[in-house]
């Protein structure tokens, strides 16, 4: 064998058009994770942002309002929900998947070209889901209290604290989304190439 | 003339263990493969073909024994140079074509040449005209679901040229295909053999293919039972 370089490569752009292709062409089960994400979401922000528009609300001189302490339990509950109905799809979609993956270690890929390959796809789903769930959470929580505190009450909360509210529910999609694949795509990088080209559906 | 081997196996053991008891898939073969030379392993179900394809694939290690491709023990490789090797030394042909099923013709054949590290432009370059040189130029963007099974079959081999491979290894490439079609992939097969000094290793059950062959073995029970010259 020709020594020199000897390795093989899988570069971000690269992983990046695979796991775009396999969240687009699996259309029905990554909109369903990127739901899951975006119910759990929308939850959590919602509530945050009913309490800071109550919040704002009073320093404007209106009535001193607050959310209910156990409404959080719902949320982490919600959220933690939506964590294990991700990896749960994510599994089966490696099972799905096991040919695929045999013969892309056949071609060349290396256990960890698989598991960036899966990381990919839930971070594009943890993206799109923070996005909408954010998106939902703000109409949510307009409604709640909107009659209250009048619907212009997002205009009168300070531009950098939406900011936050809403750089933080990207943050907390993404990362667990991707913290519910973690053990889905280790799995699926372990596949043995023999194994997995055996396999029958 | 010397014979110039790619291929080299040395007591080769491949051994099973199913509840308790030993299936012997290999056991014990030694086998060396020419530059360019086209061989047909035949032989019953379960005499351990696909076991010895595997081996030589570089996609399970012996119990027992060694594979050499070119001179260098492959059990020695580290996982790097062992994904490098199926990457840009081999080329794989399965039964069932194994095509990413998401990924068009186009995407297909590129993707060994991702692991490459070739440019994304010069990959799909290169994909193009493979497709093109197998017939399938007209369906490039076609998933593996809208082609036929012979068709699959020519993706699979236009993707298993895509790194310029040495050694082309194909278990039953017509086994799941109809005689004429079977022939259109054996001639091109053969054609790559002959013109570009490809080494061919193709299991099969198909006496078209057995027939092409420069040599034939007969596998029985794990152990070559007998070497015919093709
Ligand atoms: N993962 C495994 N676990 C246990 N036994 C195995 C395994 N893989 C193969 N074997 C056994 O090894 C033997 C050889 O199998 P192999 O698949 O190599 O045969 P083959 O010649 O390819 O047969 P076929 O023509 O049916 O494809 C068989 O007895 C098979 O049952
Ligand atoms: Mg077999």
């Amino acid at each position: 064998m020709a020594s020199g370089e000897r390795r093989v490569h899988l570069g971000y752009v690269e992983a990046f058009r695979l796991g775009y292709s396999h969240l687009l062409r699996r259309l029905d089960r990554s909109t369903l994770n990127v739901a899951s994400i975006a119910l759990g979401l929308s939850f959590y922000t919602s509530l945050l942002l009913t309490d800071t528009f109550y919040r704002t609300y009073s320093t404007l001189g209106g009535a001193s309002l607050s959310v209910e302490a156990t409404y959080y339990w719902l949320v982490a509950i919600a959220l933690t929900v939506s964590v294990v109905g991700i990896t749960n799809a994510m599994l089966i979609s490696v099972q799905e998947r096991v040919k695929e993956i045999g013969t892309m270690k056949c071609l060349g890929a290396l256990d960890r070209h698989i598991t960036l390959l899966f990381l990919i796809e839930a971070l594009l789903q943890g993206i799109i889901g923070g996005i909408i769930g954010y998106a939902v959470g703000v109409v949510a929580a307009l409604l709640t209290t909107g009659f209250t505190t009048g619907f212009d009450i997002i205009l009168r909360v300070p531009v950098t604290q939406n900011l936050t509210l809403f750089v933080s529910s990207l943050v907390l999609a993404i990362v667990l989304g991707t913290a519910a694949t973690i053990y889905p795509a280790y799995r699926a990088s372990r596949l043995d190439p023999v194994e997995a080209l055996r396999y029958e559906l | 003339m010397s014979f110039d081997s790619v291929i080299e196996l040395k007591g080769l053991k491949r051994y099973y263990n199913v509840g308790g008891e030993t299936v012997k898939a290999l056991d014990g073969v030694d086998l060396e493969i020419g530059r360019g030379e086209y061989l047909s392993l035949v032989g019953p179900s379960g005499s351990g073909k696909t076991t010895l394809f595997n081996m030589i694939g570089g996609l399970d290690r012996p119990t027992e024994g060694i594979v050499e491709i070119d001179g260098v023990d492959i059990s020695k490789l580290d996982a790097y140079e062992l994904a490098w090797l199926r990457c840009r030394r081999i080329g794989y042909i399965f039964q069932n074509f194994n095509l990413i099923t998401v990924l068009t013709a186009l995407e297909n054949v590129a993707l060994p040449t991702v692991f490459a590290g070739t440019p994304h432009d010069e990959g799909l370059k290169k994909a193009k005209k493979l497709l093109e040189s197998v017939g399938l130029g007209e369906r490039l963007n076609h998933k593996p679901s809208q082609l036929s099974a012979g068709q699959q079959q020519r993706v699979a081999m236009a993707r298993a040229l895509a790194n310029e491979p040495t050694i082309i290894l194909a278990d039953e490439p017509t086994g799941n295909l109809d005689l004429n079609t079977g022939t259109e992939i054996i001639d091109l097969l053969h054609g790559l053999n002959k013109t570009r000094g490809l080494t061919l290793v193709a299991a099969t059950h198909d006496l078209k293919m057995i027939k092409a062959s420069d040599r034939v073995i007969w596998m029985r029970d794990g152990r070559v039972e007998k070497i015919e010259r093709g």
